[in-house]
């Protein structure tokens, strides 16, 4: 079985990788370690409210226009801008928020700075502006999976029916859709709370570092050279697990105790049918910032001498574009192109043949926190001796794009019409083949949606690269990111809008290439 | 008198001569090393330097058949946390590094530990052109024993730029008062960060009432008498940088940046020609300079080690033995390249190369500033530890 092979050989490295956290006094160094407390700070602060108020935003905004024309323009926007990864976001945030940034270099002829404010503006030490990115970039996320349920016929009807009887939009959201919506948010929301806790690329970018967040000091200490400080990192590994399942426990109990409450207050009968304010344009705030991060990047890639408070760069130049390194952007094609190959293909073999029960085991990845899920694979991959081999990185790739696969190809595989199936059965044909020639083809929509967002995950992958890898393979996630540190801002730049392409590519593909392949035959256009 | 000293001095010689292994030996390593590939583990955070592996990768490819490649490292401390796991995984011979670009604390951990192969570098052909007056065998007080080759030197250097900052403190205690007329727009990198860990190291190295008990290994005691005024200077310092001492920039690179910004007024190097090279890739404007303190800044020699179970232990004999070239230590020195300081006796070059050694830019450290020697390795860990207790958290 060929998803057994991603996922078998994580669990002994997993214990592995962990069981230098056995012991107590493993967990007494931890609570005496000076960092500890601030960086758990940092880690909270971030990833909850982080999370929080991109599921704020998010509904807000959906309360606000959805539905509308706007809402369906939305989505257009939104394909766009999730493809613009982690990293290369934080990076191009930075370029905006930094004391030398420019929104500072905007505002400084209306102050007559002539050297950079002294703000805290990024890498502030309780990790608020890691917190607006992860707000900003997962409300997004979330606003997709909004729109993806709201797209569902049987809950549009809803909307349809009680405006008819005359409720307000609040109204209904309040007592129709949200009552629906929540539980089903409830593992998005799980998600995104995860990669909160646990994400290193964005906290080096844009996070605090004296101290870091938590996951950024699991991974220093994971990586440490004294077998002490690897047996802290197993440990704060699994508080950051434990993190999420205290988190996702007091979520469930409160949205019970919400239940039981509503159920003593029945609706009224009263209509109240004023419309929300139209002046609050959330979306343009919220989509414009993507934009403008990404105009900053590019402008910095093109970038002569430019230095603080010039608004524009002196001069514009191609040198940085044509000096550039192209390795990681190679190797990052063809890492990203032959994981979610495999991926799409075993989750077609899943979804045909595979026990469909155990579905939830493969949507682990999303929901568990990565860094002990790494530290589990790069400790198999020691073993097996396949650390810094390019098989072995492949395989740490496979983990984490599988779900994301499984995930876009469900809900079409489970809608398709198996009737289809059966006459090509009856007509003599094996159920190989008549996949091969019949279901497979009709579902190439999809299928071509689920390589391009596995090749996107790909792209995005940072922790399992570094360590599977052993540094060796750079990709344009871990050049961003290693360069992030460095000071030349235009190199920077073009390994993130590298970053961005890619993915961006890959979707454009994605759309076009079944209406190409498919022009002759009027049924699939 | 003087053939009385002389003598030992010969005996050292032929010693030497003895040891240095015979074209044929090296013939045979050469003959292993075709085609094998090498995986150079070297810091990656400098384009220069990137740029120079590169040209180092062709060449070596040319002229011996041996493929580089530059595993772009940020820190030296994580390739030694490697070979440690994989030797003790039980990989010993076909290991994922074959050359480390490494010295002071991590030469030591890897020597101590049994980690590295050798001894190898004395027997190179082009060590007989090193400058052995240089600390060529000693790093960080700890012998090299032949376990590492000799790279290039490097002198801690500071940065500003004349517009904003027309004089530069030239000691620890002018630093500080320059802190004061400026608050806010000083900084260093945050250790272990090892241009900020250097840092600590230099003012240590002025503020201590004892210098010389740096030189031996540290031990709890001599450590609270040597740092007690490097604490109590910090605890001043700190509440007048950038950010009131609360955070630290990442690296030295990232302060290059604030200081052409002018989010701060001095900036750090370990290279007195990286002012140079950033004026001319647009990086620093060109009003920055590079300077020194007059009682002198510390500076050393970086090397390259073979790890113990390295797959192609010839190959990185090879590598090690053409960087250690004339003509790869000229083109290294270069300032339009890297402008790394070279290990060899320059004096026994021809004349045409000599002067290429000696080239100046814009930018670059003009006067003569007196090189200190680093404190014992063992200093290194209990300095960073220590501050990362102190300032560690805010």
């Amino acid at each position: 079985m060929p998803v057994a092979l991603v996922i078998v050989p994580v669990l002994p490295g997993l214990y592995w990788a962990l069981s230098p956290a056995w012991g107590s006094q493993v967990w007494l160094a931890l609570w005496h370690e000076p960092q500890w407390p601030q960086a758990l700070q940092a880690t909270l602060t971030s990833a909850l409210l982080g999370s929080v108020l991109a599921a704020a935003s998010a509904a807000m905004l959906a309360m606000l226009i959805y539905p509308s024309a706007l809402w369906f323009r939305m989505q257009r926007h939104l394909a766009v801008l999730l493809s613009v990864p982690h990293a290369a976001f934080a990076v191009g945030l930075f370029f905006l928020l930094a004391p030398s940034g420019w929104l500072a270099r905007a505002l400084a002829p209306l102050f007559g700075w002539t050297s950079p404010p002294d703000w805290l503006s990024v890498q502030d030490p309780w990790g608020l502006s890691l917190t607006l990115a992860l707000a900003i970039k997962e409300s997004w996320f979330l606003l997709w999976i909004l729109m993806a349920l709201l797209g569902e016929q049987a809950v549009a009807r809803q909307m349809l029916v009680a405006r008819s009887l005359g409720y307000g939009r609040m109204q209904i959201w309040r007592a129709v859709l949200w009552p629906q919506l929540l539980p089903r948010l409830a593992w998005p929301m799980a998600a995104v709370l995860a990669y909160g806790l646990s994400v290193v690329d964005m906290a080096i970018v844009l996070g605090p570092g004296t101290p870091p967040t938590l996951a950024v000091l699991v991974w220093h200490w994971l990586t440490d050279a004294s077998p002490e400080q690897q047996a802290l990192g197993a440990a704060a590994s699994l508080v950051l697990l434990a993190l999420l399942v205290a988190v996702g426990g007091l979520a469930s109990l409160a949205w019970l105790v919400h239940r039981r409450q509503r159920q003593r207050r029945l609706p009224t009968g009263q209509r109240r049918p004023h419309n929300p304010p139209v002046w609050l344009k959330l979306h343009l705030p919220l989509l414009g910032i993507g934009y403008l991060v990404v105009a900053l990047l590019v402008l910095w890639s093109l970038a002569g001498p430019w230095f603080f408070p010039a608004l524009w760069p002196q001069a514009l130049t191609l040198e940085s574009w044509r000096s550039a390194n192209w390795q990681p952007f190679w190797t990052t094609l063809w890492l990203a192109t032959a994981a979610s190959m495999w991926c799409v293909a075993a989750t077609l073999v899943w979804l045909e043949w595979g026990p469909q029960r155990y579905n939830a085991v493969l949507y682990l990845p999303l929901i568990v926190p990565v860094l002990p899920l790494v530290a589990g694979q790069y400790a198999a991959l020691l073993k097996l001796q396949l650390d810094g081999q390019a098989v072995g990185v492949l395989w740490s790739h496979l983990l984490m794009v599988l779900p994301y696969t499984l995930l876009t190809l469900v809900g079409a595989y489970r809608s398709f019409d198996d009737r289809l199936m059966t006459s090509a059965r009856a007509l003599g044909q094996s159920r190989l083949s008549a996949c091969l020639r019949v279901k497979w083809p009709l579902l190439q929509r999809p299928i071509a949606t689920a390589l391009a967002v596995g090749f996107a995950v790909s792209v995005a992958q940072y922790l399992p690269t570094l360590f599977a890898g052993g540094g060796r393979f750079a990709t344009v996630t871990t050049e961003a990111v290693a360069l992030s540190a460095g000071g030349n801002r235009r190199v920077l730049a073009v390994q993130a809008l590298l970053q961005v392409v890619l993915p961006l590519v890959g979707f454009a593909l994605a759309a076009l290439w079944p209406r190409w392949n498919s022009r002759h035959r009027l049924g699939l256009r | 008198m003087n053939k009385i000293l002389s003598l030992p001095l010969l005996v050292l010689a032929f010693a030497a001569q003895a040891q240095m292994q015979t074209p044929a030996a090296w013939s045979t390593v050469e003959a292993q090393a075709r085609g094998q590939t090498v995986y150079f583990n070297a810091w990656g955070g400098a384009e220069a330097t990137n740029a120079y592996i590169d040209w180092v990768t062709k060449e070596v490819k040319r002229r011996y058949d041996v493929e580089v490649r530059h595993v772009k490292v940020t820190d030296a401390a994580d390739v030694v946390k490697r070979v440690q796991t994989e030797v003790a995984a039980g990989r010993l011979n076909d290991g994922s590094v074959d050359l480390l670009w490494v010295n002071g604390e991590n030469f030591r951990n890897l020597k101590n530990a049994g980690l590295l192969y050798g001894p190898w570098a004395e027997s190179l052909p082009n060590w007989g052109a090193v400058d052995l007056n240089k600390p060529v065998r000693s790093d960080f007080s700890v012998p090299t024993d032949g376990f590492e080759a000799p790279w290039g030197t490097a002198q801690l250097t500071f940065i500003a730029d004349k517009k904003a900052t027309p004089t530069a403190p030239d000691s620890a205690s002018q630093w500080l008062r320059f802190a004061q007329a400026n608050p806010g727009r000083t900084s260093y990198p945050k250790p272990p960060d090892f241009h900020g860990t250097t840092f600590l190291k230099q003012l240590l190295i002025e503020l201590t009432p004892d210098p010389a008990a740096l030189q031996q290994p540290v031990n709890a005691s001599t450590f609270a008498r040597a740092t007690a005024p490097l604490w109590a200077f910090l605890d001043q310092l700190h509440p007048l940088q950038w950010r009131t001492g609360k955070a630290f920039p990442a690296s030295a690179a990232e302060m290059h940046r604030m200081l052409a910004d002018g989010e701060l007024r001095l900036s750090l190097t370990f290279n007195p020609n990286e002012a140079a090279n950033l004026i001319a890739s647009h990086q620093l404007p060109d009003t920055a300079f590079s300077f020194g303190f007059t009682a002198g800044t510390i500076g050393n020699v970086h090397f390259v080690a073979i790890p113990v179970n390295a797959k192609a232990k010839a190959g990185a004999q090879v590598l090690a033995n053409f960087l250690l070239s004339p003509e790869a230590q000229v083109h290294k020195a270069d300032i339009a390249v890297w402008g790394d300081g070279t290990v060899l006796n320059t004096a026994k070059l021809p004349a045409a190369m000599q002067a290429r050694f000696h080239k100046k830019a814009p930018g670059a450290l003009t006067s003569h500033v007196p090189t200190l020697a680093e404190p014992h390795a063992s200093w290194v860990e209990a300095l960073e530890s220590e501050w990362l207790k102190r300032y560690g958290t805010r």
